[in-house]
């Protein structure tokens, strides 16, 4: 029996929604081939008010071995530094996450909202609001630099917005089989999130983006990245190779990437539609520039925008 | 008067904290206290206007298609756009999904497992309710969490992903293929199969010729497949279980409309009904703060001039929710709304036998579920992948822009103001705001309080029946923006 706690914070319940998406495993499989318990999540939960509060202090007073806990969403230290822009029952989350932290096993922060504090993190923040170990770019959050679970591990982050359930439940997975999970530089798994997977990485518009035929507006068939603002080459996810929903990614039906999964969204992203750099970080700016000039010259006649 | 902590309310969407008083086993007073607030209007100002169509979406992962839809058709508003046929049909089939795929959660994932509650064990129907309706185990739950994860994969057809798509004002930015649409209807085929196997026991068409309770009378004794499906079960047992005296809101219903059409109809109308039916007048849409903690003006205000100044004291307010009313009146929002507005018969039948009760609520929403199943299918089939799906907009610099919508839950409004370019201010009010807000300015309580004022509560360890009340709403307070709470003392009791 693994005993799994999934707390939400400042969250949009987005990534609850898409986790209940998993198929491999599906919750049922979850549930009875990996003894899977879930003791706590407010949208799924069976019971209300005081049989939730007793769940939880069971944890917290370690009666009962916290294997996994899952948080998502955002976690607000104010206003005021009393955590109460978010609560749930007699406590503040900030209160239930610092209770809860040292009992757990591993902690899994999912989404963007809880790996890097994402939208409630935003500038004004005006709700203080951080990820629970890492502050956007910065190590740290509400847990600090030194947490680590009983496991011995920092908080594995798996951002997006919303997080994949795939990426989720791979995680678990390995976790729950004593697999070692290798962490990239903001400790995500690197499985998804390596330096050398973008969401550029089969986008099947990358034909227009080599010839540089670029979409002028929505709808429109080439590369988004020109002029919509697509920030899929510099976004470490593996979107489109894994796809959504086993079917699709954004850029596939038109839409530009927002770069949802890095530790800087939103504000490293937005303007959303507008090209904030004329390079990605790491391309070499003279000869990506006559490159394009040559590759504009190569474009067969059937790359054509409409 | 009787003690008991409700919080926190579990299987709704978000943190709702409730506060009731209970006496010779009646509630006498409730309060609807949301526990979280983030601040996207605050953090949307002096952005580009179209980052709004980014940011307001992950106000709700639940239903935010539904805000997709509401900032699109604001910068639609704002930015003079032109939209095609296609663009329209595309925004119709990813919010109707969408809410299609949140009537299937809220009844068997929400709401359902309520009838497999303990209270009603000696009933005779226990055991079936329970096979079925029990959380995880229940043999229909189960069904319902494949199904909608099949209608997810169709929205993410044509929106590249569920939760989280985004809309563009002039239509949408997809380009399906004919393949990509018969992929969809063959995975809405398995959909249907669900829907017509377990909820209905009979096709969709079947059901639809229902238009009375007469009609629906003669379906439950037409076939036994009828009477033992998950519907077929509710309707004859939902009375038995006392859900049609529980529940009962303050019977004005508003609607915005939804599924905007190429001829500039929507498909389900706008309107506000109190008795009798109105046309919707939006400058009639105000937000009272006298009982949230807001301070900057008494009485009401219209969205597009309103502050947001927060301002907590301990006396009177009670609630960082602010107050939305309609001709000052609070309006019940959701699926029965829309069902009246529309006058579908079979609604306004039952809403006249039974009242706006938590059974009409939950019948209404899953009749709105069948017919917009039907209309998808439809609207899948009128696109004609050989047209454009994107037409035009432009970018003025000083202007202002409504978008008015319907999630699963209710009316969902945007408004926007344009200034040099940038937003200068966004207003939103979600559908449970509507739904949970507190009381007015003269007083009145807000319609789900209504609703849980003179709930018997039979078990106090067990107050299922102000459960059944709160989630026949089907509220979702990740949507509530406005909502904050104060600080640590704050104590969540029932008193």
């Amino acid at each position: 029996m693994v005993n799994v706690v999934w707390m939400q914070g400042a969250t949009d319940n987005g990534c609850l929604v898409s986790f209940l998406n998993m198929q491999q495993p599906d919750v049922y499989q979850a549930i009875e081939k990996l003894g899977v318990s879930i003791s706590y999540q407010n949208t799924i939960n069976p019971t209300s008010g005081k049989d939730v509060i007793a769940t939880l202090e069971k944890y917290i007073a370690g009666e009962e071995q916290l294997d996994v806990l899952i948080i998502e969403g955002a976690i607000p230290r104010g206003p005021n530094g009393t955590g109460m822009a978010c609560f749930i029952g007699p406590k503040s989350f900030a209160q239930w996450i610092s209770e809860l932290a040292p009992q757990a096993h591993y902690v899994l922060a999912v989404g963007t909202c809880a790996a890097f504090g994402n939208i409630p993190a935003a500038e004004p923040n005006p709700t203080d609001a951080t990820g629970v170990q890492w502050h956007k770019t910065e190590m740290g959050g509400f847990l600090g630099k030194e947490y680590r679970s009983k496991a011995g591990l920092p908080v594995i982050n798996i951002s997006g917005c919303p997080a994949h359930p795939d990426w989720v439940a791979q995680t678990l997975v390995a976790v729950l089989l004593g697999k070692n999970v290798e962490l990239d530089k903001y400790n995500r798994p690197k499985d998804f999130f390596g330096e050398e997977i973008t969401v550029h990485d089969g986008c099947p518009r990358n034909e227009y983006y080599a010839f540089k035929v670029a979409a002028e507006k929505f709808g429109d068939k080439g590369c988004l990245y020109m002029n919509l603002g697509c920030k899929g080459p510099h976004t470490h996810s593996d979107c489109n190779r894994r796809l959504w929903n086993r079917q699709s990614s954004l850029t596939r039906c038109g839409i530009p990437c927002h770069g949802c999964t890095n530790p800087d969204f939103p504000e490293g992203s937005m303007p959303f539609f507008q090209r904030r750099r004329l390079v990605v970080e790491g391309w070499k700016v003279v000869p990506y520039i006559i490159g394009s000039g040559f590759m504009k010259l190569a474009k067969p006649e059937r790359l054509k925008n409409e | 008067m009787a003690e008991i902590d409700l919080s926190p309310i579990t299987r709704i969407e978000g943190h709702l904290d409730f506060k009731i008083n209970v006496e010779e086993g009646k509630v006498t007073d409730a309060k609807a206290i949301g526990a979280l607030f983030r601040g996207f209007e605050i953090i949307l100002k002096g952005r580009d206007p179209l980052d709004a169509l980014v940011i307001t979406p992950r106000i709700c992962g639940v239903c935010p298609t539904s805000h997709n839809d509401a900032s699109a058709r604001a910068l639609d508003d704002a930015l003079n756009a032109s939209i095609p046929e296609n663009g329209y049909l595309m925004r119709s089939i990813l919010l109707g999904v969408e809410n299609l795929m949140s009537h299937a959660a809220h009844t068997y994932v929400l709401f359902g497992p309520d009838l497999a509650n303990k209270k009603y064990e000696k009933h005779e129907a226990y055991p079936e309710l329970a096979r079925r309706f029990a959380p995880i185990t229940g043999t229909s739950y189960k069904g319902a969490v494949f199904a909608r994860i099949k209608l997810d994969e169709i929205f993410a057809i044509f929106g590249g992903k569920h939760p989280h798509t985004t809309f563009v004002p002039g239509g949408a930015p997809v380009r399906p293929q004919l393949s990509d649409i018969t992929k969809a209807l063959s995975i809405f085929m398995q959909v249907q199969d669900f829907l017509e196997n377990v909820t209905l026991g009979c096709s969709i068409e079947r059901w639809l010729e229902n238009r009375s309770l007469k009609d629906v009378q003669k379906w439950l004794e037409e076939d036994e497949r009828h009477a033992n499906s998950d519907l077929g079960l509710f309707i004859r047992y939902g009375p038995e279980l006392g859900l049609d005296k529980l529940g009962r809101g303050p019977g004005n219903f508003l609607s915005y409309g939804v599924y905007a059409q190429a001829d500039g109809k929507n498909w389900l109308p706008a309107g506000f009904y109190d008795g009798k039916h109105h046309t919707l007048d939006q400058s009639k849409i105000e937000e009272h703060i006298k009982y949230s903690w807001y301070t900057g003006y008494e009485g009401g205000r219209h969205p597009m001039e309103g502050i947001t100044e927060p301002y907590y004291e301990e006396g009177e307010k009670y609630t960082w929710a602010k107050c939305p009313r309609y001709d000052g009146k609070p309006a019940e929002v959701g699926p029965l709304a829309r069902m009246i507005i529309d006058k579908d018969p079979l609604v306004l039948d039952l809403a006249k036998e039974y009242g706006p009760c938590v059974y009409t609520r939950v019948l209404a929403r899953l009749h709105e579920a069948v017919r917009l199943a039907a209309k998808i299918k439809e609207w899948l089939l009128e696109i004609d992948p050989a047209k454009p799906f994107f037409g035009s907009y432009e970018r003025p610099s000083n202007v202002e822009g409504i978008g008015l919508t319907e999630a699963a839950r209710g009316a969902l409004g945007h408004w926007v103001r344009i200034r040099d370019g940038k937003i200068d201010n966004y207003q939103v009010i979600t559908p449970t705001a509507w739904n949970v807000s507190p009381k007015d300015s003269n007083d009145v309580h807000g319609p789900i309080e209504q609703a849980v004022i003179g709930t018997p509560v039979e078990d106090e360890d067990n107050p299922i029946e102000v459960q059944h009340v709160i989630r026949s709403y089907d509220p979702c307070i990740a949507c509530t923006v406005h909502v904050i709470t104060p600080r640590k003392s704050y104590k969540l009791k029932v008193v």
